[in-house]
């Protein structure tokens, strides 16, 4: 069946890409000149002992296409070495982080996507009145403004009412399980706004436009022609078309979402992989980044895949 | 029967455009259809045709404007815009479009959206709707079994058949039908006029055909009206507009080859269509007109009665302009 | 007997060919907005340009106290260092501009090219080009540009690479589906039946056909390039010895402009990215959509048509 075939070809295509993934994450990291690992030098700190041990674990002293069978192997045990940082290994350290920033994308990006989709959808239907205008322009004004900045600003606005930075109060003792989750909430609240703010913009505009195009489709007219309202013409038959494009579309920027959140991260001292990254950057903490990086790549491959199954479940005629 | 199924009086369409121009698309078009009739609405392209027929179903957009009546058995339907003409939407009136490809929503079964105007209707309900649906398909020719079927499993033909089916779920009364078989290869384009035609008479199913391909009004239809720069240049029982036509376009047309791969609308009359977007003076035809004469360019022909069923726009059936020329 | 005007269809075709050429302009004055665009992006490169010359202070020169808040001599204030804040910001323009166009040539050149190629020559060529294009969209490009221009080390030039080679593969889809059109038409049929090289066929046929795609894709790479650069700065990895936009907002952000109440310092540069990507977005946003055919028509608005009651108004 032709849908089968669509299934397995993206299957193999997401399995593929994660093996360019990790090969670009090896030469970037390892096997260009000058690189991060090869160059252990320049970790700070690092001892006699330390380096030769370092030296050993990375394979450093085997040939490069050995090196990368060693890698290869280690990833698949889940190996992704020590921070040099925290000594810890990097998969735990990860782990952690992307426990932080999930639940902050998260609520950021189901703001955008309930309001970004709501007013596309209005300013399409109201295709060249004052509300499309609006909508348009706050989506542009939204989308063009840098994110570290914004989050700044809402700072800025916000200095004294809720808190500016961390993920709880470190003076809050023994807090009870409820506080626990209002105080993360309140921290929460700005990042998720920088985020879902930046998003809306993208998403209204996104919206719009796949909404036009589904309105100008000849089964719009028919549903008119067959008496139907607006409202269901515009949710049974418009938005249902328009979801294909809009949904692949958002997934994958779901994908650039986590590595996006490195600058809202870094605003708000939000303790998520962005803060990681940043930290491995100014630590030189190359097992931590590599692990970051590589995490970050295979976020964007899932949702990618996920927009692609998606499209399937939504688009007959790949089914078929 | 004294008042005419649906009659079309004074019917005028403005759409604005950029710049604060205005294109006038039809221009005073009006026209009756009896019931059980089929009328041919002919013209090449942009001559307000189809503009015409959406106009009979307040399909048209914001940026138009109309004026004149559409009386379908005796009662204004335009008279209040979108609010007056959407109760007889489907129910009265229903259409069908060009070549089919994309008039049916690709992400629903061809069943699910036939029921959807059963039901919106309150024509019949879900298991009671799907049975009535399956008879309509099996009507246009169609296997009921094919209900759950999406658009795009069907050929350019079955696709145009489901529409009919789909156009006859609330027994209209009149059926409008848009180039219906544009787009359609040759052997299916005359099936699926066999299949109007067949509706139309054991339905008793008023058909309004919309096309620039003159051997299938000739076919289907037993009466048309040529139009021309939005106007109707020449109204009359078919036999009459191709054997004893009273206007050069209708004349010209009637003769022009049409174009054998069908695609385009290639017919050899010299000369472009007028510009709607400027007035227009004079007869909108006089330009590429053979036998134009003095009055042509600057005063516009009416439509002149000349039998009881036969008017054409033309000063050449003018007795008060043939003494001069 | 002469009113009838012999007049090929195939007269009509190529007027509309001929307007089609003229469509960027066209498009961009009957949008005020795109004006409005335009006009900023030109003042802005102005400023770029003149900057040495029209800043009232110098870019490392202290004036006053740290964070002094506007005032007759200093409209925008001045930073934590007491350097003017508007001196700054026109310096600024310079480093940002730079990467955004520098930027986004690069991006231009290796995208353009993989586009024409591939859309051009089809087959093969295009699957292994695209092929290579969809590896080049999953890597997330932010993370990655911040893995190399960490391990590379932190210059202007780096910046520019770095960032240009990771925004070609969005220009090389663009490009790519317009080619691949284009190409079908009958004009470029004709040119290249007639013997025309393949060069000639691009550069005179193909090229002046997708020029205004290719238009909106430069102005909004330019957005992005721009946005990148401060994103960058903000994570401390842009050339220390350089002032842009994003080294300010990163400057008055680690000098917590935000908890001293030193708004002057750190709005106006955040502003001015802002308002660049704004008139940026905007060319790119109506050039796209003005040439999307598809967004032409709608079937519903909200807005029903008119029903005009006066039943003749002209004679």
């Amino acid at each position: 069946m032709r849908g089968a075939d669509y299934v397995i070809k993206r299957t193999i295509f997401a399995v593929v890409t994660v093996f360019v993934a990790l090969t670009i994450n090896f030469i970037i990291f390892r096997a260009a000149p000058g690189s991060a690992v090869s160059n252990l030098a320049r970790v700070p700190g690092a001892t006699h002992a330390l380096r030769a041990e370092l030296e050993h674990e990375f394979g450093l002293d085997k040939p490069k296409l050995q090196q990368y069978f060693i890698y290869l192997g280690q990833l698949a045990h889940g190996n992704l070495g020590v921070s040099f940082a925290s000594q810890q290994p990097v998969s735990h350290e990860l782990l952690q982080a992307l426990g932080n920033t999930i639940p902050m994308v998260l609520l950021g990006t189901l703001f955008a996507i309930g309001f970004g989709t709501f007013t596309g959808i209005l300013a399409a239907y109201r295709r060249g009145t004052a509300v499309d205008k609006a909508s348009v322009s706050t989506g542009l004004f939204f989308y063009s403004l840098p994110t570290q900045w914004l989050g700044l600003m809402l700072l800025l606005i916000f200095a004294g009412t809720l808190p500016s930075g961390g993920r709880v109060d470190a003076f809050l003792f023994n807090p009870t399980p409820l506080q626990h989750i209002l105080d993360v909430l309140k921290h929460m609240l700005l990042p998720s706004l920088t985020l879902g703010l930046v998003l809306y913009g993208e998403y209204t505009l996104i919206t719009r436009s796949a909404m036009l195009e589904t309105l100008g489709e000849d089964y719009i007219l028919t549903a008119r022609a067959k008496g139907l309202s607006d409202r269901r013409i515009v949710t049974r038959h418009a938005f249902r078309n328009a979801m294909l494009p809009i949904t692949t579309l958002i997934a994958l920027s779901l994908g650039y979402i986590v590595a996006g959140s490195i600058l809202i991260e870094r605003v708000f001292s939000w303790p998520g992989i962005g803060q990681a990254v940043y930290y491995s950057v100014q630590n030189r903490d190359y097992p931590m980044l590599q692990g970051a990086f590589l995490l970050l790549t295979l976020s964007v491959v899932f949702f990618n895949y996920v927009a692609d199954l998606l499209y399937f479940k939504l688009d007959p005629r790949i089914r078929e | 029967m004294t008042s005419p199924l649906l009659a079309v009086q004074d019917l005028e369409v403005w759409f604005d455009l950029p710049h604060g121009d205005t294109l006038h698309a039809v221009r005073r078009v009006s026209f009756s259809v009896e019931r059980g009739e089929r009328f041919g609405l002919v013209g090449e392209s942009g001559c307000g045709k189809t503009t015409t027929i959406l106009a009979l179903m307040g399909l048209l957009p914001p940026t138009a404007t109309v004026s004149g009546r559409v009386l379908l058995e005796g009662e204004d339907i335009l008279e209040d815009g979108e609010t007056s003409v959407r109760p007889h939407r489907w129910t009265d009136i229903s259409m069908i479009f060009q070549g089919a490809m994309n008039a049916l929503n690709p992400v629903q079964t061809v069943g699910a959206q036939i029921v959807e105007a059963m039901e919106l209707h309150g024509i019949a309900e879900g298991a009671d709707a799907k049975s009535q649906a399956g008879q309509l398909l099996e009507m246009v020719g169609i296997a009921p079994d094919r209900l759950d079927r999406y658009p795009h499993e069907f050929s350019g033909g079955m696709r145009q058949r489901a529409a009919i089916a789909m156009a006859l779920a609330c027994e209209p009364k009149v059926l409008l039908a848009d180039e219906p078989t544009t787009a359609l290869d040759v052997m299916v384009q005359a099936q699926i006029l066999l299949l109007l035609e067949r509706l139309s008479q054991e339905l008793g199913l008023t058909v309004i055909l919309v096309t620039h391909d003159l051997p299938v009004v000739a076919e289907v239809c037993g009466r048309a009206a040529v139009m021309y720069g939005g106007e109707i240049a020449e109204v009359g029982p078919v036999d009459t507009l191709y054997h004893d036509s009273r206007h050069p376009y209708t004349r010209l047309l009637f003769a022009a080859v049409p174009d054998p791969t069908g695609e385009e609308e290639v017919v050899s009359i010299p000369g472009a269509p007028p510009r709607l977007d400027r007035p227009i003076v004079g007869c909108p035809f006089q330009p590429r007109c053979d036998r134009a004469f003095e009055p042509c360019p600057t005063e516009q022909p009416r439509l002149i009665a000349l039998g009881a069923d036969h008017q054409a726009a033309c000063h050449l059936n003018d007795p008060a302009f043939r003494a001069v020329s | 007997m002469s009113a009838v005007i012999q007049e090929e269809p195939g007269v009509l075709e190529g007027a509309t060919e001929g307007r089609r050429r003229s469509t960027i302009w066209q498009i961009l004055k009957d949008r005020p907005s795109t004006l409005v665009g335009l006009g900023v992006l030109g003042f802005f490169i102005l400023v770029a340009g003149l900057a040495p010359h029209i800043a009232p202070y110098g870019a490392h020169t202290q004036v006053g106290a740290p964070f002094a808040p506007p005032s007759p001599k200093h409209p925008l204030g001045l930073d934590d260092g007491g350097i003017d804040m508007l001196s700054l910001l026109m310096y600024g323009a310079r480093a940002s501009l730079l990467v955004g166009f520098g930027a986004t040539a690069i991006a231009l050149l290796v995208g353009g090219s993989v586009g024409i190629l591939a859309g051009y020559y089809g087959g093969r060529t295009e699957g292994i080009l695209m092929r290579i294009t969809d590896y080049f969209l999953v890597i997330p490009d932010v993370p990655l540009m911040i893995v190399i221009a960490a391990i590379w080390g932190q210059s202007l030039l780096h910046i520019i690479l770095i960032i240009g080679f990771l925004l070609w593969t969005w220009t090389a889809r663009v490009i790519r589906a317009q080619v691949k059109s284009v190409r079908e038409r009958v004009y470029v049929k004709r040119a290249r039946a007639l013997g025309a090289g393949n060069g000639r066929t691009i550069f005179r046929h193909v090229l002046p056909q997708i020029a205004p795609l290719l238009v909106a894709s430069i102005v909004l790479t330019i957005a992005v390039a721009i946005f990148d650069e401060t994103a960058l700065a903000y994570l401390g990895l842009s050339d220390p010895s350089v002032i842009s936009w994003g080294k300010l907002i990163k400057n008055a952000s680690d000098a917590a402009a935000v908890s001293a109440g030193a708004w002057w310092a750190i709005v106006p540069p955040g502003l001015c990215v802002a308002v660049l990507i704004l008139s940026c977005t905007l060319i790119g946003q109506v050039l796209e959509d003005a040439l999307n055919p598809r967004l032409r028509a709608s079937y519903l608005a909200a807005r029903g048509f008119r029903i005009r009651r006066v039943a003749r108004e002209e004679g």
